[in-house]
């Protein structure tokens, strides 16, 4: 196995609610107290990024993937929990201290319209990370770096003094890209970058991506709700339920093996072109939002296997027969 | 007798002095209680044919030609107070952001009410009761709860179960749903795809499913049309163009889902992207994309003909056909 790149160990992340100050205080006991709802976006990740690995995660809305990412990234500090990018800590960081990481991790977000600054030609925008992280190069390097750039995402380099305006939404997203890519940076984390993407561009988009992860030996961190794309691209996939993982296994055992309740019904959801699939597995219920924390496991309240033990114990991940990790009391019990 | 017929069809968009077509020559049937889809990549004018069905086209857009009726009536004439009869009424639509249809400042049962009371003449108690009744049809736990509630306080997927209890509150003939699951996640997605062919079945209400999710379609619809820079390009049971695709437009939209090829391979993706309404291409709009591209085909659009059960405008098709055809006869001869 390759080195780990990115290890996280049991990282939580809790946003205070945004109620005013007056609607804080309950009155309880016959006395005023102060009490703030927290939003548990993240409980307890433990996560290991190897090198040149893809790792997807996917889950419903409201699951914590992109606080993840965003965490990961160090877009929001984490509430208790610790990150490390090969051996160095880089949670709580300062925006000085980050620097040499920012170089070392890009991101991709989801929307290509809002993520390329819509007054900034396609030069512009690339010539920003470049000229800012490598300041010895001069003007000359720079535009032919850029031209590189641009031809390796496949639009031409006489397009570079255009606006984000005058290319198409998988165009967009191919620059968006090239920006990351153009501080040559090891680890990219990419939030849904084909979900406003038709299936002929997310091809497209895809095959890029892929192109790339051979060429500069890239590592994926690739947040998606697509499972499809998750069979064909990812090396590992984790399953998020509630900021919780649930089942991290390689693609090839999640697929022909789901373990989790959780991961069994959202398989079985996807809508496949062959006509003879199987019925969806029906979940009672929709995601509950994370305002409580969660005592006992957090997929209790849907789950069609759920006993006493799950509503009272949080299951720990535990080391399956095939490498799989599954955190299910009911598996773990092998009562399914 | 068909319950929509949609014939010869032609939208056009007037931007300054030009005029630019968003919709050529499309003709489709829908009969009543059946499902069809309409898929295509953005741009290709799915949307822009189910508000036209409707005559919800507005400035700078027009109808320029062609036919939709609604059994005998003719839609594209009616004036707006007669299109207020057909709307909701006999032909009912489900948008794709559940948040961006419903309003945000009043409360959903308000939303439900308003919706009867303006079609028919109930005291505000009735139509609570009906409200609360499909509601409670489209599986909304405590109706009586979430009547008073605000959209906001609601899941996506409860939006759109509301949205599709208001859809029903007139009992309509036709729902045109426009990528009405495409905002929600899959397990989600699953249940409303499930609700809302129950409620066809059920009601014996006609589908038009707008989608570019072929999964989707292939679990919904029982005939589908492809649509190609605004003319449908082939048309055919779903069964049959999923397995089968004619059209070298149809083969490349199912070879691109990533299923189609082994984990780790490159996808196959079709080169090039939908032309923008301005740059047309000349003759069949699809050959600059097209690996089969003959010089006839930049020159020529090709005719609609039948090849089996399915019907498909390709210069490609035809050909095979006409050459199966001669072949067929020379024995005789």
């Amino acid at each position: 196995m390759n080195q780990p790149l990115i290890q996280i160990n049991n990282l939580e992340k809790a946003f205070a609610s945004n109620d005013s100050w007056l609607k804080q205080w309950r009155f309880q006991n016959g006395k005023f107290r102060h009490h703030k709802d927290n939003v548990h976006a993240l409980n307890g990740v433990d996560l290991t990024i190897y090198q040149g690995e893809t790792l997807c995660i996917v889950g419903e809305t409201g699951c914590g993937k992109s606080t993840l990412a965003r965490t990961i990234m160090g877009l929001t500090t984490p509430t208790s929990g610790e990150i490390y990018y090969l051996d160095q800590r880089i949670d709580h960081l300062n925006n000085k201290q980050r620097m040499p990481f920012r170089r070392r991790m890009q991101m991709v977000f989801q929307n290509p319209y809002a993520s390329l600054n819509p007054r900034m030609t396609i030069y512009q925008t690339l010539n920003e990370p470049i000229a800012f992280h490598n300041p010895q190069l001069t003007r000359t390097d720079i535009d032919e770096k850029i031209n590189v750039l641009l031809e390796s995402v496949g639009i031409s380099a006489s397009s570079s003094d255009r606006y984000p305006h005058e290319f198409s939404g998988g165009q967009r997203q191919r620059i968006s890209l090239a920006r990351a890519l153009s501080v040559e940076p090891d680890f990219i984390v990419a939030d849904e970058p084909l979900s406003a993407l038709d299936v002929s561009v997310q091809a497209q988009v895809l095959n890029l991506m892929m192109d790339k992860q051979e060429e500069h030996n890239l590592s994926y961190l690739f947040i998606t709700h697509d499972l499809a794309v998750v069979e064909h691209f990812a090396t590992r996939v984790a399953v998020m339920y509630l900021g919780r993982i649930c089942e991290l296994a390689s693609t090839n055992d999640l697929f022909n093996s789901p373990k989790h309740p959780y991961t069994r019904a959202l398989l079985s959801a996807i809508p496949r072109l062959d006509s003879n699939a199987t019925q969806p597995i029906k979940l009672i219920g929709e995601v509950p939002t994370p305002i409580e924390k969660p005592i006992g496991c957090v997929f209790q309240a849907r789950c069609p296997y759920a006993n006493q033990r799950c509503y009272e114990e949080s299951p720990i991940m535990l080391l399956q027969s095939d490498a799989t990790s599954v955190a299910c009391h009911a598996v773990e019990e092998e009562r399914i | 007798m068909n319950l929509l017929s949609v014939n010869n069809l032609h939208v056009s968009f007037q931007i300054k002095k030009q005029e630019l077509a968003a919709l050529i020559d499309v003709s489709f049937t829908l009969n009543r209680g059946e499902r069809i889809a309409i898929v295509g990549e953005s741009g290709a004018g799915k949307s822009i044919l189910g508000f036209s069905i409707v005559n919800l086209i507005s400035k700078p857009g027009f109808i320029k030609s062609g036919s939709v009726k609604l059994e005998r009536k003719e839609l594209t004439t009616m004036n707006l107070r007669q299109l207020q009869e057909v709307r909701g009424k006999r032909i009912a639509m489900i948008f794709q952001d559940p948040m961006m249809t419903l309003n945000p400042v009043i409360s959903i049962g308000d939303q439900l009410v308003e919706t009867i009371r303006s079609h028919t003449k109930i005291t505000y108690k009735d139509a609570r009761n009906i409200a609360i009744k499909k509601l409670q049809h489209v599986q909304i736990s405590s109706p009586e709860k979430r009547f008073d509630q605000y959209p906001h306080e609601l899941s996506g997927g409860m939006r759109q179960r509301v949205i599709i209890a208001s859809v029903l509150l007139l009992n309509p003939d036709v729902i045109i749903a426009d990528e009405p699951t495409t905002a929600l996640d899959v397990t989600i997605q699953a249940e409303i795809l499930q609700l809302l062919l129950d409620i066809c079945h059920d009601n014996g209400v006609a589908l038009v499913l707008i989608s570019h999710d072929l999964g989707v379609v292939s679990k919904v619809a029982e005939r589908t049309l492809v649509m190609y820079a605004g003319r449908i390009v082939e048309e055919g049971p779903t069964l049959e163009i999923i397995n089968d695709p004619q059209h070298p437009y149809t083969q490349g939209l199912l070879n691109a889902l990533p299923q189609m090829t082994l984990p780790g391979q490159r996808l196959n993706q079709i080169q090039g992207s939908m032309p923008s309404l301005t740059e047309r291409p000349t003759g069949c709009a699809f050959h600059p994309r097209c690996p089969y591209a003959t010089d006839k085909c930049q020159q020529e659009q090709p005719n609609f003909i039948h090849s089996g059960v399915s019907s498909v405008s390709c210069f490609l098709v035809e050909d095979m056909v006409n050459e199966f055809a001669d072949q067929s006869v020379e024995p005789h001869e």
